[in-house]
């Protein structure tokens, strides 16, 4: 086990540092730069401010400064927040999106393992088609159409909910459920499938010609087996949710990191950017690793087969 | 959005002003910051040496009186002696000697240090030329006194002092915190209000300033948001959780007819016009009588009608409000003549031209304009117009590189003076995308910058102006702006100027 571990962690930083070297020289490529702005500056400004930022210096060297900022916990000035660090405005706005993250992954779980679990167990009844419609609803509806229907619907003219701040638990409630909203009805919906599959398995019918309960048979062995492709999609998805989503911290004015996603690159932020996309990397890549390590609980035998 | 059934869950205090910046500012460091929202937090927490009238004309502020001598080359500002900084000490012409070369300074890499470059070897110290700060033509004779020297006359740049780049700076405190200066424990500002807290991406809040040398403000803390969307904004407003909500953050263009209805409804002319610029250097707009014709063959009074209102159909440049505005120049709306002078330029109902593309960034508005263009230059000049949107960067190095030969660009005033809108078209201006070189224009700004007669200045740029928008027509101006504003019935006193500030120290409980 620390043996995967170990290799699992050396392949994160191999991610890393590609997902960095990548992005780094995307953003060299793109056209405009983080000082364009509709005042065209006199050539002598825009000289002083690339010797500010060292972008007068060659692209290698830049690129290992970054690295070497990088390797030290400092990853550099932003361009558009001129009185912050990177470090600093990620280290302010990441946990708002980790709470909203958080918040959304348990919602999804909480509300798509039941569903999906009665879908399939009263698979074509009145629950399932139910369950399903609102899940094919949640796929379709994105997220900043739900977002504007929340707002109008229960803020606006139910007057129930206050919207536009992060300070109290009524803030919290319409974000959530936009965020969550997809990732629940695609969670139950895989959940269903993958369940109606096992439940046709030869192991769940000797379970049952045993004479095992019921409610034991689909808990300790239908559910369980069923829960492999759930746990992979849930590592990708975790890291998502927990960076935070442009559109819903955008719509509900959240302080979050997610609006940078797409801000800092319109902004040709390129500390911001390269800062962000390590953090996304860096969430995903443990997300994975703690999803390889549930398959162990799961079914250890694809631990073993590591 | 609807309004009705709308429910209130207002939490406000009599003494509390609630207010939208939009976004988070990128800096309050008023010597690094370029933006209206920066401006808009730093013009509440500080002042300066002047501040514009309702006129638009410098009002003294913290200088009490200016004198020009040397044929106005030479200004010495008397400070009043009663302004004092949030921490009790006294603001002295020092602290403007010392924010003023530090625009200028390479180390600081200002955006703005351009501003100052009427100075005496101010220049020469921005492009690390010239070390010595002393030899810069800034300097504080004495605590009250304070000196500028210029290269030339510049009858504008008593203008430029209501900026904000412009307002002094404590050295001590700068030297002390570093980068970190303008956090609510470091700051220290002479205005208004004082910074209570900055929460990134999400609020700053404002305290009044009992050491604000013309009393204390009537609200007692300011709470400024930072919500990017405007419906979300407006919902706030309209949930009385937001007390003032301005169109370019809180206002959506399709909500302004329903909200025009409304008693706090404002329209605030702006200090901004937008335009359409010719390349003049590529054919076949190198033709003056083709791009004449193109400017005549646009129907300008369209504009307050697709856009919602709130816009002043604009034929010359000079916005309105600022000295030499007169919207009698230009080339007005008259299809007739347009299809003769295309016919002049050799292109008869248009047969011969290729086809047009004009280019604009990526917004909605921009997109309705350009399409009701493209629609009367089809209609009136029969001229095939393609046109094409691009990201906000990827449009402006467009505009510097290889700009389309019509293109979308605007402008908004960083001080009230019509020398800072007629520059942009000088021969050596980086915001000149057309790229037209006209001797002439350039001589006449030049005598209208050293003139300080008003009435001949305004002569001086009526001639430039005919030149710009008829005989030559680089641009065809559009419109000008105005801004619409909603202010909670439960206050009066904000006052929103032409050049999109708040300002926020006179707001007053309704009734009070």
């Amino acid at each position: 086990m620390l043996h995967l571990l170990l290799k699992r962690c050396l392949h994160g930083l191999l991610v890393l540092w590609v997902v960095a070297t990548l992005t780094f020289l995307l953003l060299r490529i793109a056209p405009g730069g983080p000082f364009d702005s509709e005042r065209k500056l006199p050539p002598e400004v825009i000289a002083n401010l690339e010797a500010k930022y060292h972008l007068d210096e060659p692209l290698w060297r830049q690129y290992l400064r970054y690295l070497g900022g990088v390797a030290h916990g400092d990853l550099g000035p932003s361009y558009k927040y001129l009185d912050r660090g990177v470090t600093e405005i990620i280290a302010e706005t990441l946990p708002t999106s980790l709470v909203l993250g958080s918040l959304a992954m348990l919602f999804a779980v909480l509300v798509a393992l039941p569903a999906g679990l009665l879908a399939a167990y009263f698979r074509n009844s009145l629950i399932d088609r139910c369950c399903m419609s609102v899940a094919a609803l949640g796929i379709s509806l994105p997220n900043f159409v739900l977002g504007a229907l929340l707002i109008w619907g229960v803020a606006l003219q139910l007057g129930w909910l206050q919207i536009g701040r992060w300070d109290d638990w009524s803030s919290v409630i319409l974000p959530t459920i936009t965020l969550a909203a997809a990732p629940t009805a695609f969670l139950a919906a895989l959940l269903r499938s993958t369940l109606i599959e096992t439940m046709g398995e030869d192991f769940v019918r000797t379970a049952r010609a045993k004479g095992l309960k019921e409610i034991w048979v689909i808990a300790k062995h239908a559910l369980l087996h069923s829960l492999i492709p759930v746990l992979t999609v849930m590592g990708p998805l975790a890291a998502a949710l927990l960076t935070g989503s442009f559109v819903v911290e955008y719509v509900f004015a959240i302080p979050g990191m997610g609006r940078f996603f797409i801000t800092a690159v319109t902004d040709r932020d390129y500390p911001l950017i390269m800062g962000v996309t390590l953090v996304y990397t860096t969430l995903l890549v443990g997300a994975n690793l703690i999803v390889d390590l549930l398959y162990g609980l799961v079914d250890p035998r694809i631990i073993r087969v590591e | 959005m609807a309004l009705a059934g709308c429910k209130s869950t207002d939490k406000s205090a009599a003494d509390h002003l609630r207010v939208n910046l939009g976004t988070e500012p990128p800096s309050l460091d008023w010597s690094i910051a370029t933006d209206h929202v920066s401006f808009n937090v730093i013009a509440n927490l500080m002042v300066g040496l002047t501040e514009f009238d309702k006129d638009l004309k410098p009002a003294p502020v913290i200088a009490k009186s200016w004198e020009l001598s040397d044929g106005g080359q030479k200004i010495v500002f008397k400070l009043r002696d009663d302004v004092l900084w949030s921490d009790g000490k006294k603001v002295r012409a020092q602290d403007f000697e010392y924010s003023w070369k530090r625009l200028l300074d390479p180390k600081t890499a200002s955006q703005y240090a351009y501003i100052l470059f009427d100075i005496v070897n101010a220049a020469d110290y921005a492009q690390g030329k010239l070390k010595d700060p002393a030899k810069v033509g800034v300097k504080a004779a004495d605590d009250q006194t304070l000196v500028v020297t210029l290269t030339h006359p510049a009858s504008y740049f008593l203008a430029i002092t209501t900026f904000e780049v412009t307002y002094p700076q404590r050295q001590d405190i700068i030297e002390k915190h570093g980068n970190s200066w303008t956090q609510p424990a470091n700051i220290v500002t002479n205005g208004p209000f004082t910074l209570a807290s900055w929460k990134q991406q999400n609020e700053i809040e404002l305290r009044a300033n009992g050491k604000y040398f013309r009393g204390k403000p009537a609200m007692d803390k300011v709470t400024m948001y930072m919500v990017n969307e405007k419906t979300t904004a407006l919902t706030m407003y309209e949930q009385g959780n937001l007390d003032f909500a301005d169109e370019s953050h809180s206002i959506p263009t399709l909500d302004k007819p329903r909200l025009a209805k409304l008693p706090e409804y404002k329209l605030v002319p702006q200090l901004r016009g937008e335009y359409y610029g010719f390349a003049v250097d590529r054919k076949p707009f190198d033709n003056p009588k083709l791009r004449r014709a193109f400017s005549l063959a646009i129907d300008r009074e369209i504009f307050p009608k697709i856009l919602q209102g709130g816009k002043t159909p604009a034929t010359s440049w000079i916005p309105p409000g600022m000295l030499a505005h007169n919207p009698k120049i230009g080339l007005a709306y008259n299809p007739e003549a347009a299809r003769k002078l295309l016919a002049e330029a050799g292109y008869p109902d248009g047969k011969g031209l290729p086809p047009i593309v004009l280019g604009y960034n990526t917004q909605e508005d921009h997109k309705l304009v350009a399409e009701a263009i493209q629609a009367m230059w089809q209609k009136t000049l029969n001229v095939v117009v393609k046109i094409e949107n691009q990201e906000w960067k990827v449009y402006l190095k467009k505009l510097q590189t290889d700009p389309f030969v019509v293109h979308r660009a605007g402008w908004g005033a960083d001080y009230p003076d019509p020398d800072n809108f007629m520059k942009l078209f000088t021969a050596n201006s980086g915001n000149n995308h057309g790229r037209w070189k006209n001797p002439q224009y350039d001589k006449l700004l030049d005598q209208a910058a050293s003139e300080a007669d008003s009435a001949k200045r305004t002569e001086l740029y009526d001639q430039a102006q005919k030149l710009l928008t008829e005989t030559d027509a680089v641009i065809a101006p559009l419109f000008w702006k105005a801004e619409a504003t909603l202010l909670s019935p439960k206050f009066t006193g904000l006052e929103y100027n032409s050049m999109a500030r708040m300002d926020l120290r006179n707001v007053k409980p309704a009734g009070k």
